[in-house]
C-alpha cells in the first residue's frame, strides 16, 4: 500500500485507538480487544471517507469539479478559434512554413494534398468580453463573460486512445488514476448517500469512438476512488436495486440482522475493517433511495426543466446528465464527469458537430446559468473539451459545404468557468490557420495543475508512490498552473 | 508531504529500529532518506547531477562535489551535507525548499548520527546475491516449527514481543484452504481435519497440507496471482479492446503450479520456450507470456510510436515481474534512484526484438477475437492427455458394447472441435533498436543497442559474448545464482509467496526492490528463504509447505492493543493476518457455499451474469455480452471472461486489476459498491436461493438445525445463541413479508439459471433465502482469517 494510504488508515486506527481511551501496554494478551469500549470509539459516519490529512494545501476556491469532456475531438476551428485568413486559402495546399513537416496520422499521411478547409460558420464577438464563437453554439454565447477561453491547449498523443487516456489521468500510460479519482482520493466526499465521484456517458446518434473505463477509474489506487456510472438502462447505479421480489422493508430487516451479526464478529475480532464494512452497507442502503430522490425531476421549475432544452427528462440525454450534474453538485457530491462521445469528424464534419451542437450547446449553457442563479458557480469549476484539436487541411472530399478534418495534438480549445478562474478572458493564440500555437501554450499537464490549485491543491505535493516514483496526475516535468486565468 | 507523513515515520522507526538508534543501518535507515530526498540530483542520473555530487556511492560521498567535502567519515559537523541539511539559510538548506521534500528533524539526526558512527555505504541489499545466515536459537525453545519461527522468534524477542498463540483448528483448516485453493473447506473436510488433529496435530497438518498441494485447485489459486503479474487478460485493452486468443496460456500456467514446474523453467518456457530444443506445445503455449501486453490496430495509430509503447511495455513487466525492479523509469533517462541506466533500459527491451509486432498494425481486425498473429491452434494439456487416451481405447478393441464406443466416439469428435487458438512467439530477424532520446521516438538519432544485462549487475569475470544475447539467454541470466541474477529473483519471488500466506511481503512492496521500495523487515530470513527456493529446485511446493507448516503461520490473527499500537500493519508477525478474500475467492467461496460451484478445469473462458449495457462503451465493433446458459456459468473467478476496459463489475468491486500493467498486490478496499455488489449481483442472490433449498432439504427439520448446518457450511462453525435469535427474528420478518407477496417470493427464488427447488415451499424457501443472503453478506464469511 501506498504510504499516504497507510497514513490514512493508521489515523483512523490511531483515533479510534485514543477514542477508546486504551494505553499501550496496560493490557494483557489475553486480553484480546473487546466490544463496547472500541465499537464507542469508532469514527464517526461523517469519516468514511475524508480528506487526505494536509489537504487542501490551501484554502480552494472550488469545492466541486464538473468536467464536460467532449470525446473524439471537436474541431476548434469550427467552434471557438475563429481564423478567417483561411478562407483566403481555400483549397490551395496548407504553406509548409506552417505545417513543418508535423507528424501527421497515417489516415491522412497517404494524402497528396493538404488543401486548408476554411470553417463555414460564421463567428461574432460575445458579450462584454468579445469572446469568438461560432453560429455552432448560439446558447454558449450566452454565457461567454463567465468562461475563460483557452485557445492554446495543446497534448502529446494523436490518436484516440492514448490522447483521451492522458487527458483524463495525465499519462498515455494506462493503469494511472483518472483525475476525479485522484480528487476523490485527496480531498474526500461531502456526500453521506452519494459517490463522490460521479460519471455520465451519454448515449448519442453516431458514437464513432470507444470509451475506456480508464478515464473515470483509479488506476493504481483502490478501486474505492473509481468514478461511479450513472447509467440510464438498467440500474441507474450497478447493483443498487433489490433483487427481484425483494421490498425495501424485506432489505432494511436483512441488514439490520447483519448489522448486528456484523457487529458481532467486529466484539469477537476487534478488527476495524468490520466496522467500516457496516458503514458501507448502510450507504449502500442510503444509495438506493438517495438516486432514485437524485433522478425525480418532479421538483425542478419548469423553467429549468426548458432552461436545459427538449431533452433535459430524456435519460441517457447529455441534456438530462447535464442537470442531473447539478442535482449531484447540490448534494456534495465532488466530481462530476460527462462524457459526450461522436466528435471525431473525419468526414462531413459541417453536417455531424452540427448535431454534436444540437446536443450540448444548449444543455451547456443552461448548467452553467442555472449554477450561477443558484450561487453554486463560485465554489464549482467547469471545464470543457476534447482530447486533442483538428487539422486545419482536409480530410477527404473538400468542398465549401463539406470536409472532415484529421487528429490535431497540437492546439485546440477548451474553456473552463466557474470557483478560481476569470470570467470573460481569453487565453493564447495561435496562428493563422489554428495549427501552431503563437503565444501562451498550455499543455494537458498545465492545465490538470490548474484545476488541482483550484481545488486548493498543490499539484507538486500531490504524489501516490507506485512503479518506485512518486506519481502525479501532472507528469514529472515540472508545469505551473496557469496563472494569468487564476481569478 | 504524502511520502513520509510524521506518524508513519514513527512508526517505520519503531518497526526498522526498534525504537533505539543505537546502531545505524544503511540500507533499512539511511539509503531510503537519501533515495527519497537526495538522488533525484545528486544521483545514478549523470545528466540531472547537480554541483558534481553524487550521493548513492560512497565514493561519490567521499568525493565530495562543487562545494567540497560532503562527508566527513565520524565528523558530522565538518561534513557539508549535514551543514546543508540542518541550514536555515533558504539559499542553502538541502533539499532545496522547491524540491518538496523536507526532511523531518527525526531524519535530519539519523543522518547525522549515521554520518558520527562512520558514514560507512553498503550495496542495496536487492543486489546483493542473497546468502545463508546461521538460524537464530529460539528462546522459547517448543515454539519454532520450521527454521522460518526462530528467525521470527528472535526478531519479536529484540522488539520485546511474545508471538500469538496458535490458532484453534477450525481457522487453521479454513485459513489453509483459502490461503493454498482458494476455496473454503467442506463440512466434511472440516470434520476431518478435527478428528485427525486430535490424533496428531503435526501429522494432520502435513498431510493436509500435501494433500492440497495436489489438488488442481492450487494451480488456479497460484496463477490467479501470476495472471496479475504478467497481466493477462482476454483482451487486447487499447481503443476497441477486442477479445485476442490467449486463455491456453492461463491453462498452461495453472498445470505449470499444479505440475510443480521448478521456477526457472517456468521462466524459459514464457519468455522463450520457442527457443528451446524441438519446443513442444505447451513450451509454444507458455511463450504467449511475451504477448499478453495491451495491443492496438487503431485506425490512424502511428507504428513507430506504439513499437516504442509495446516496446517500454515489455521491459515495465518483465522488471517487474522478474527483477522487483521499475526499469521502466529509464525509458527517457537515466533512473533517478537505482543504478538503471536508459542504456539498460533499451538494452533488455532488445531482447524481444525478434518479435515481429508490427504485423498486427496491418492484420488486426475488428471481429471477435481479433486477429494477433503468430497463434496456433491448440488442445490444452488436458484435452490432449484424454486424446491419447480415447485414442487408445478406440483401437483397443476390447470395447465392451457398441454404445460404449459410440460415446467415446462422440468425445472424441467433441473434444477436437475444441481447439483454441492461442498467441505465441516465433522469434524474426530482429529488428535494430536505437536508444530514444527523452524517450521520443520520433527522434531517431540515437545509436543502436545490442540486447544485454544492465551492466551494474554484470558478473565481472563474465566472459564477454561474442554472439547476440537471446531471450533464452535472458531466462537463463534470470534464473541462474551463479552466473547471473538467479539469486535476487529467488528473493523477488519468495516474497511475494510470503505475502500470499501471511498477507504482506517481508519487503513491502512486491515489485520494486529498489532505492524506493523498502527495505525487508526480516532481511536474513528473506535471504536464507531465497536460498532455499533456488537450491531446492526452484520448487515451489516445498516453499509453500515450508511456510504455511511454520508456527508463524499458524498463530492467531487476534491482537492486543499494544501490539496494534506498536505494529498496525503486523509487519513483526507476532500474530497472523486477517483480511478480505481476494475477488476471485469471494466468488468462489460463495458459489462453494451454495453448492453451485462447477470446478471444471481450464478451457475458454466463462461469462457470468453481467448488467445489461455494461459494454455500451467499446466499440469496434459494438458488444453485446451473453451470459453462459450452462454450467460455465458456476465456474471459478479465475475463468471469468476479463475484459480489460470493462471488466466484470464484481471483480472490479473488489479490486481485481483491469491488468493493464503489473499488479504485485491488490489494495484491499471497502465500499458500498462492494457491498451492493455481494447483496444484488444475481450471481449471489441466486448463491443465496440454492443454498436456502439446500438448508431445507439436507438442514434437518427445525430452524435451529437448519442454521446451524447454514453456518456450518458457510463458516465452519455453528451459531451461537445471540446469532440464532437475531435469524430467526429475520426469518420470522421474512416469512411475513413474504406470506403477504407470494408473487415476490416466487420472484426472489426465481433468480438465476439454476434449476427450481421444485419439491420446496416458495414462502419457505423465499424466506431462507433471505436467511443465506445474511449469511453471504457477513464480513466473516468473507474475511480469510
Amino acid at each position: 500500500m501506498d504510504p499516504a494510504l497507510e497514513y490514512h488508515h493508521l489515523q483512523s486506527r490511531r483515533q479510534f485507538f485514543q477514542g477508546a481511551g486504551l494505553k499501550v501496554g496496560s493490557i494483557a494478551l489475553a486480553q484480546l480487544l473487546s466490544q463496547k469500549a472500541l465499537a464507542q470509539a469508532l469514527p464517526s459516519k461523517a469519516d468514511i471517507h475524508p480528506a487526505l490529512p494536509g489537504l487542501p494545501n490551501f484554502a480552494p476556491k472550488a469545492k466541486n469539479l464538473i468536467y464536460l469532456h467532449m470525446n473524439g475531438a471537436p474541431a476548434q476551428q469550427d467552434l471557438f478559434d475563429h481564423k478567417p485568413q483561411m478562407e483566403q486559402f481555400f483549397d490551395k495546399e496548407l504553406p509548409d512554413s506552417v505545417r513543418n513537416g508535423q507528424r501527421i496520422t497515417t489516415m491522412t499521411s497517404g494524402q497528396k494534398r493538404f488543401p486548408v478547409a476554411p470553417s463555414k460558420f460564421a463567428f461574432e464577438r460575445c458579450g462584454q468580453s468579445g469572446i469568438l464563437m461560432s453560429e455552432l453554439v448560439p446558447h454558449m454565447k450566452g454565457i461567454a463573460d463567465e468562461v475563460t477561453m483557452i485557445k492554446s491547449v495543446h497534448t502529446e498523443a494523436i490518436n484516440h486512445d492514448p490522447a483521451c487516456t492522458f487527458v483524463m489521468t495525465g499519462s498515455e500510460v494506462p493503469g494511472r488514476p483518472s483525475l476525479g479519482s485522484w480528487l476523490s482520493y485527496g480531498l474526500g466526499s461531502e456526500s453521506q448517500n452519494l459517490p463522490a465521484f460521479v460519471v455520465f456517458t451519454p448515449t448519442v446518434k453516431n458514437p464513432s469512438q470507444a470509451l475506456f473505463s480508464r478515464m473515470w477509474t483509479s488506476g493504481f489506487l483502490p478501486s474505492k476512488y473509481d468514478g461511479v456510472k450513472l447509467r440510464s438502462a438498467g440500474d441507474p447505479v450497478l447493483y443498487v436495486k433489490n433483487p427481484p421480489g425483494v421490498s425495501s422493508g424485506d432489505r432494511r430487516a436483512m441488514l439490520d440482522a447483519l448489522g448486528q451479526l456484523n457487529e458481532k464478529s467486529f466484539e469477537r475480532f476487534g478488527d476495524p475493517e468490520t466496522q467500516t464494512r457496516i458503514a458501507q452497507y448502510e450507504m449502500a442502503f442510503r444509495m438506493q433511495s438517495s438516486v432514485p430522490e437524485l433522478t425525480d425531476l418532479k421538483g425542478e421549475s419548469k423553467a429549468t426543466l426548458e432552461m436545459y432544452g427538449p431533452n433535459a427528462q430524456k435519460p441517457g440525454t447529455f441534456a438530462h446528465s447535464a442537470l442531473l450534474t447539478r442535482r449531484l453538485i447540490e448534494r456534495g457530491v465532488r466530481v462530476v464527469q460527462v462524457l459526450h462521445r461522436g466528435w471525431d469528424q473525419h468526414g462531413n464534419l459541417p453536417k455531424e458537430i452540427k448535431n454534436q451542437c444540437l446536443d450540448v450547446d444548449q444543455p451547456t449553457a443552461a448548467l452553467i446559468k442555472d449554477l450561477k442563479e443558484r450561487g453554486m458557480l463560485e465554489d464549482t469549476l467547469v471545464v470543457f473539451g476534447g482530447e486533442f484539436g483538428r487539422t486545419a487541411y482536409c480530410q477527404g472530399k473538400l468542398t465549401r459545404e463539406s470536409y472532415g478534418r484529421d487528429h490535431h495534438p497540437r492546439n485546440f480549445c477548451m474553456w473552463m468557468a466557474g470557483g478560481g478562474i476569470k470570467a470573460g478572458m481569453t487565453y493564447g493564440e495561435t496562428d493563422d490557420f489554428s495549427y501552431n500555437i503563437a503565444e501562451n501554450p498550455v499543455h494537458l499537464n498545465e492545465l490538470n495543475a490548474t484545476i488541482l490549485h483550484c481545488m486548493g491543491i498543490d499539484h507538486s505535493r500531490f504524489t501516490v508512490r507506485h512503479q518506485g516514483l512518486d506519481q502525479r496526475l501532472t507528469g514529472v516535468e515540472h508545469v505551473n498552473p496557469v496563472k494569468p486565468i487564476l481569478a | 508531504m504524502f511520502r513520509n507523513p510524521p506518524a508513519l515515520q514513527l512508526v517505520t522507526a519503531v518497526l526498522s529500529t526498534g525504537g533505539l538508534f543505537a546502531e545505524v543501518d544503511f540500507n533499512r535507515d539511511i539509503r531510503p532518506i537519501l533515495s527519497d530526498h537526495c538522488f533525484a540530483c545528486h544521483g545514478p542520473d549523470e545528466h540531472e547531477r547537480k554541483g558534481k555530487l553524487r550521493l548513492d556511492t560512497a565514493e561519490g560521498a567521499l568525493k565530495g562535489g562543487d562545494i567540497g567535502d560532503a562527508l566527513l567519515p565520524e565528523n558530522p559537523d565538518e561534513s557539508e551535507i549535514i551543514h546543508r541539511i540542518f541550514s536555515a539559510d533558504l539559499e542553502e538548506v538541502m533539499p532545496p525548499p522547491d524540491a518538496n521534500k523536507n526532511l523531518s528533524d527525526e531524519q535530519k539526526n539519523l543522518l547525522r548520527e549515521w554520518i558520527k558512527q562512520g558514514g560507512e555505504y553498503a550495496e542495496p541489499w536487492s543486489y546483493r546475491p542473497p546468502e545463508t545466515s546461521p538460524v537464530p536459537p529460539a528462546r522459547i525453545s517448543d515454539w519454532p516449527a520450521t527454521w522460518i519461527d526462530n528467525f521470527i522468534l528472535d526478531r519479536l524477542h529484540r522488539e520485546g514481543l511474545e508471538p500469538a498463540p496458535d490458532t484453534d483448528p477450525v481457522t487453521l483448516v479454513r485459513r489453509l484452504h483459502f490461503d493454498l485453493i482458494g476455496l473454503p473447506p467442506s463440512a466434511e473436510e472440516v470434520g476431518r481435519f478435527l478428528k485427525e488433529w486430535k490424533d496428531n496435530p503435526t501429522d494432520c497438518l502435513e498431510k493436509t497440507v500435501e494433500e492440497l498441494l495436489s489438488s488442481p485447485h492450487f494451480g488456479e489459486r497460484m496463477a490467479m496471482y501470476w495472471l496479475d503479474l504478467v497481466r493477462y487478460a482476454d483482451t487486447c485493452g487499447y481503443h476497441g479492446d477486442q477479445d485476442h486468443s490467449i486463455s491456453p496460456y492461463r491453462d498452461y500456467v495453472i498445470d505449470a503450479f499444479n505440475d510443480n514446474m521448478p521456477f526457472d523453467q517456468f521462466t524459459r518456457e514464457q519468455l522463450a520456450g520457442d527457443l528451446l530444443d524441438s519446443p513442444t506445445i505447451d513450451q509454444k503455449i507458455a511463450t504467449g507470456y511475451n504477448r499478453l501486453l495491451q495491443t492496438s490496430h487503431e485506425g490512424g495509430l502511428q507504428a513507430k510510436e506504439y513499437l516504442a509503447i509495446y516496446f517500454a511495455d515489455r521491459v515495465r513487466n518483465l522488471s517487474n515481474v522478474w527483477m522487483g525492479a521499475t526499469v521502466g523509469c529509464a525509458q527517457c533517462h537515466d533512473h533517478k534512484y537505482d543504478p538503471y541506466t536508459a542504456r539498460d533500459f533499451y538494452a533488455l527491451g532488445a531482447f524481444f526484438a525478434d518479435i515481429d509486432e508490427a504485423q498486427h498494425f496491418r492484420v488486426g481486425t475488428n471481429n471477435l477475437p481479433t486477429r494477433r498473429p503468430p497463434e496456433i491452434d491448440v488442445h490444452s494439456k488436458r484435452e490432449r492427455m484424454r486424446l491419447a487416451e480415447l485414442g487408445t481405447k478406440l483401437s483397443s478393441h476390447t470395447l465392451a458394447t457398441s454404445e460404449e464406443r459410440k460415446a467415446l466416439e462422440a468425445e472424441l469428435a467433441a473434444l477436437k472441435k475444441r481447439q483454441r487458438k492461442t498467441m505465441i512467439t516465433v522469434a524474426t530477424k530482429p529488428r535494430t533498436i536505437r536508444i530514444l532520446p527523452r524517450g521520443d521516438w520520433l527522434d531517431e538519432s540515437g545509436p543502436a543497442v545490442e540486447p544485454a544485462f544492465p551492466a551494474f549487475l554484470e558478473k565481472p569475470g563474465n566472459p564477454v559474448q561474442s554472439k547476440r544475447l537471446t531471450r533464452l539467454d535472458l531466462a537463463n541470466w534470470l534464473t541462474d545464482p551463479a552466473q547471473g541474477t538467479g539469486g535476487l529473483t529467488a528473493r523477488v519471488m519468495v516474497n511475494r509467496f510470503w505475502y500470499l500466506v501471511f498477507g504482506s511481503g517481508i519487503s513491502k512492496r512486491l515489485d520494486d526492490f529498489g532505492g524506493q521500495g523498502e527495505a525487508p523487515v526480516h532481511p536474513k530470513l528473506l535471504d536464507n528463504l531465497a536460498v532455499e527456493f533456488y537450491k531446492s529446485g526452484w520448487d515451489i511446493k516445498h516453499m509453500m509447505t515450508l511456510l504455511v507448516t511454520s508456527r508463524t503461520y499458524r498463530q492467531s490473527s487476534l491482537e492486543t492493543v499494544d501490539l496494534r499500537e506498536r505494529d498496525p500493519y503486523n509487519r513483526l508477525l507476532a500474530r497472523q493476518s486477517r483480511y478480505r478474500l481476494p475477488a476471485e475467492t469471494i466468488r468462489d467461496n460463495a458459489l462453494a457455499i451454495s453448492g453451485l460451484l462447477r470446478t471444471s478445469y481450464g478451457g475458454a473462458s466463462a461469462k457470468p451474469y453481467q448488467p445489461l449495457g455494461y459494454y455500451k462503451h467499446l466499440n469496434f465493433p459494438g458488444r453485446k455480452y451473453s451470459h453462459h446458459a450452462d454450467d460455465r456459468q458456476w465456474r471459478r473467478g479465475i475463468y471469468v471472461h476479463w475484459q480489460r476496459q470493462f471488466l466484470h463489475p464484481m471483480l472490479r468491486a473488489f479490486d481485481a486489476p483491469t491488468r493493464e500493467e503489473c499488479t504485485a498486490e491488490r489494495p484491499r478496499s471497502n465500499t458500498p459498491t462492494a457491498a451492493m455488489t455481494l447483496l444484488n449481483d444475481p450471481s449471489f442472490v441466486e448463491a443465496a436461493r440454492v443454498f436456502a433449498a439446500r438448508a431445507l432439504s439436507e438442514g434437518g427439520p427445525s430452524v435451529d438445525s437448519r442454521l446451524a448446518f447454514s453456518y456450518q457450511e458457510a463458516l465452519s462453525r455453528t451459531p451461537d445463541e445471540e446469532e440464532i435469535r437475531i435469524m430467526k427474528q429475520l426469518l420470522s420478518t421474512a416469512l411475513r413479508e413474504f406470506e403477504s407477496a407470494p408473487a415476490a417470493a416466487k420472484a426472489l427464488v426465481s433468480t438465476g439459471m439454476a434449476p427450481a427447488a421444485g419439491s420446496l415451499e416458495i414462502i419457505q424457501h423465499a424466506a431462507w433465502t433471505t436467511v443465506a443472503r445474511a449469511i453471504l453478506n457477513l464480513s466473516e464469511t468473507y474475511t480469510r482469517n
